[in-house]
């Protein structure tokens, strides 16, 4: 019982055909899919467990034993000196705050454009969406220099601000681009009725649009926030001062010039991915109810 | 209308389930509370970098500040020595120090664009070389010293070679014209031997190329690999380049790094280095699986007493001192040869834009004072102008013994992948080919040739 539950969630794409026979035939097959899909998660989990494994011994243990043995006894140093020499609870709200204002921030942009392009069919919007994407797809490296001199200025060089403005315009890109493709499949039904309650475009928006493709906005605010969390180029050369960084430029302190520190960089690299975890965890519900729930209600 | 418009609204909110309304009032009321704090997170940082700017004309006297950066781990030779240095530097001046511990990766990637800001520290370490401090010179953002060095008397205390990398020309081009930055430290490739294991094969510390083939032999007739090997990155071209510089004079070396001739690969030196390289791993003196090794690897394995002798830089001596416990192990000069790879360490470097060059040249000159050079030695770090004999730590005063000899000799010959950006990547996988025996000697010679001059061809023009 609890297997056939489990299962179909859990096959995408792939693993969704021979599970459909499995529950009518209960032969080998689906075992085989339990045994492929147990490997795969294995392997997904083996990089997570090598980190575990490395993050909590001493630096001599690892150098005498290589990485994947394990350890000869629970050490907690290497992550408690991490923690107070970066300041770590400081980094963790910094990549909260950058990572939630961006995540609210470019989910509302998207869907100002989205509104525009998707439903209010503006003149030319199959141009503007490819320049949208176009723009997201831009290396940031590439525009590095140009936000640097645009930044320095208006003095927002070395400000959370500037970070903040940046990925809720990069971020807003693939949201208008996602969003605008779910509203133009929007039910013109519903928008006509409430036209013809004389709703202004505004009210649509709000009353009409927002309310019923919430569970997409959700999931985008999901996605932006463990991006923008992730993101280390642009918050590297724009956070300069070590008060206002985020925790995947903390993380950079360790990585030497000839030298790497394994066991800290994995006792760091743990620190650092908890808190994306416990996020994912707590949003998850949302996530798999999945982006097309929107499209059509 | 009214009531319409509500049922519309409510019907539309019925559709979507209540807990992800919560959740997403919940994540929107967070990231409101997270704005409003950032605001006034960057308005107090700001107030900050205000009033300290403002401080030279505080009431307080002794109020100036200097912003120092490095990127050293605190409790390194480095760190722990510019640390007191700090500390006498605030007791004497009286000024104070904003120290920040930067991320090399920073640095390196963004220097260019910091030092064009207002954000610029008043002083801060900075990779040397031509791509690194060369570069930053030759775009106007680091002062000349010149003046402070030779007031100071710096240039005095520091060997032909490590001035070679603390000044720049015009181009950016080290060994010559100006001072842009002064080394407190050095470090050098050397030979790591596990004491154990020499004893247990009756092997005595080589003191002759032609002892260290013979001690070599010895091993391998025991079925035992004399050298730890990284193909994958740097150590293997630092063996091939110390191979040719058995046979280099400092000519040879000027010519290779500051580009006075050209260099020909099929010269005896460098003929000589691909030859014997092919003839080590033929005769089994490094392991044959070690192309793919990364340097990481290479001293994990040493560490673990897996390999009689490491051929490497004294930035692993702290780490050996550390790690090391299972057997005693020394280190010895290359044999053979009168020049090695080395070169100065980073550099205190003083931003165009630093607001105290006085007080940054009081900070050097803190540094370069034998004291703070002694606490940089007894910590595992190779300082430059240390005596041995202010040294409590035995083990410490043998590498700086060690360093200090070489660098009297001039023989610090700087490292193989400097001459052009990029140039790293072709050595190595060149000198992989040997460790595979993939190519001839006379292949990768011709390889390294053509990678060579159009890495230098490029940079230079």
């Amino acid at each position: 019982m609890t297997t056939t539950q489990a299962a179909p969630p859990t096959t995408p794409n792939n693993g969704a055909l021979p599970a459909r026979r499995d529950r009518h035939h209960r032969g080998a097959a689906r075992w085989i899919v339990l045994a492929l899909l147990v490997a795969g998660a294995l392997a997904m989990l083996f990089p997570f467990a090598v980190i575990v494994l490395n993050a909590f011994k001493t630096p001599a243990d690892y150098s005498n034993s290589g990485p994947l043995s394990l350890p000869t006894s629970f050490y907690l140093d290497g992550m408690i000196d991490f923690w107070n020499r970066v300041n770590f609870g400081q980094k963790l709200w910094n990549s909260i705050m950058i990572a939630g204002s961006v995540a609210i921030l470019a989910v509302i942009v998207s869907l100002f454009n989205a509104y525009a392009l998707g439903i209010g069919r503006v003149k030319g919007r199959l141009s503007i969406i490819v320049l949208f994407l176009i723009a997201n797809m831009l290396p940031h490296e590439a525009l590095i220099y140009p936000l640097f001199y645009i930044a320095n200025q208006v003095g927002l060089y070395n400000t959370q601000l500037a970070v903040i403005i940046i990925f809720t315009v990069i971020q807003s890109a693939f949201g208008t681009y996602l969003l605008a493709s779910v509203f133009s499949t929007f039910p013109k039904e519903i928008l006509e009725a409430s036209a013809l309650d004389g709703a202004s475009k505004w009210q649509i928006l709000w009353r009409v649009v927002f309310p019923m493709s919430r569970p997409t906005l959700s999931v985008l605010v999901v996605f932006f926030f463990i991006w923008t969390w992730n993101e280390f180029f642009i918050p590297l050369v724009f956070l300069i001062s070590n008060d206002k960084q985020t925790i995947p430029v903390a993380l950079g302190v360790l990585q030497g010039d000839r030298l790497m520190d394994a066991t800290t960089t994995s006792a760091a690299a743990l620190l650092g991915v908890i808190p994306a975890i416990i996020f994912f965890l707590f949003f998850q519900r949302t996530l798999s109810r999945g982006i097309s729930a929107g499209a059509v209600k | 209308m009214t009531r319409s418009r509500t049922t519309l609204a409510r019907g539309a909110a019925d559709a979507t389930r209540v807990p992800t309304r919560k959740l997403l009032a919940g994540t929107a009321m967070l990231a409101a509370g997270a704005l409003l704090l950032a605001a006034c997170g960057g308005d107090d940082s700001d107030d900050t970098t205000g009033s300290s700017d403002s401080d030279d004309d505080a009431p307080s006297g002794e109020g100036e500040t200097i912003t120092l950066w490095h990127y050293e781990s605190e409790n390194g030779a480095m760190g722990i020595a510019w640390d007191e240095a700090m500390r006498i530097f605030e007791e004497e001046t009286g000024a104070t120090v904003e120290f920040e511990e930067k991320a090399f990766e920073q640095i390196r990637q963004s220097a260019n664009m910091i030092l064009n800001t207002d954000e610029a520290p008043d002083i801060m370490e900075y990779n040397k070389g031509n791509a690194s401090a060369g570069l930053l010179a030759s775009q106007g953002l680091l002062t000349d010293i010149t003046g402070a060095v030779e007031e100071h008397g710096w240039d005095e205390m520091l060997s032909e070679s490590l001035q070679t990398t603390a000044r720049y020309d015009e181009q950016g081009i080290m060994g010559s014209g100006s001072w842009y930055g002064v080394p407190n430290y050095g470090e050098f490739v050397m030979v790591f031997y596990n004491q154990d294991l020499f004893d247990e094969h009756g092997v005595e510390i080589p003191e002759t190329y032609d002892d260290l083939i013979s001690a070599m032999d010895t091993f391998v007739d025991a079925d035992v690999t004399p050298l730890a090997m990284s193909g994958a990155e740097y150590p293997a071209g630092q063996l091939f380049y110390e191979l040719a510089l058995t046979q280099a004079d400092r000519q040879f070396v000027n010519d290779y790094q500051l580009y006075e001739n050209p260099v020909d690969f099929n010269g005896p030196e460098l003929t000589h280095a691909a030859d014997t390289f092919a003839d080590w791993v033929e005769a089994g003196y490094v392991p044959g699986d070690s192309a793919g090794l990364t340097a990481e690897d290479m001293g994990t394995s040493f560490i673990a007493g897996d390999y009689p002798m490491l051929f490497s830089g004294s930035w692993w001596y702290g780490r050996f001192v550390d790690e090391i416990d299972g057997f005693d192990w020394g280190i010895f000069e290359f044999p053979g040869s009168e020049l090695h790879p080395g070169s100065s360490g980073n550099l205190w470097v003083v931003p165009t834009a630093s607001e105290n060059p006085e007080l940054a040249y009081e900070f050097i000159e803190i540094t370069m004072r034998p004291e703070i050079q002694a606490l940089l030695g007894n910590n595992g770090g190779v300082p430059v102008a240390a005596d041995p004999e202010d040294l409590d730590d035995e083990k410490s005063a043998e590498l700086i013994t060690l360093f200090n000899e070489i660098n009297e000799a001039d023989g610090l010959a700087f490292y193989p992948d400097w001459p052009a950006p990029g140039f790293y990547d072709d050595l190595a996988s060149s000198v992989q080919q040997l460790i595979n025996a993939d190519a001839s000697p006379q292949d990768v010679l011709e390889q390294l040739q053509l990678a060579y001059d159009t890495g230098v061809d490029d940079f230079l023009n």
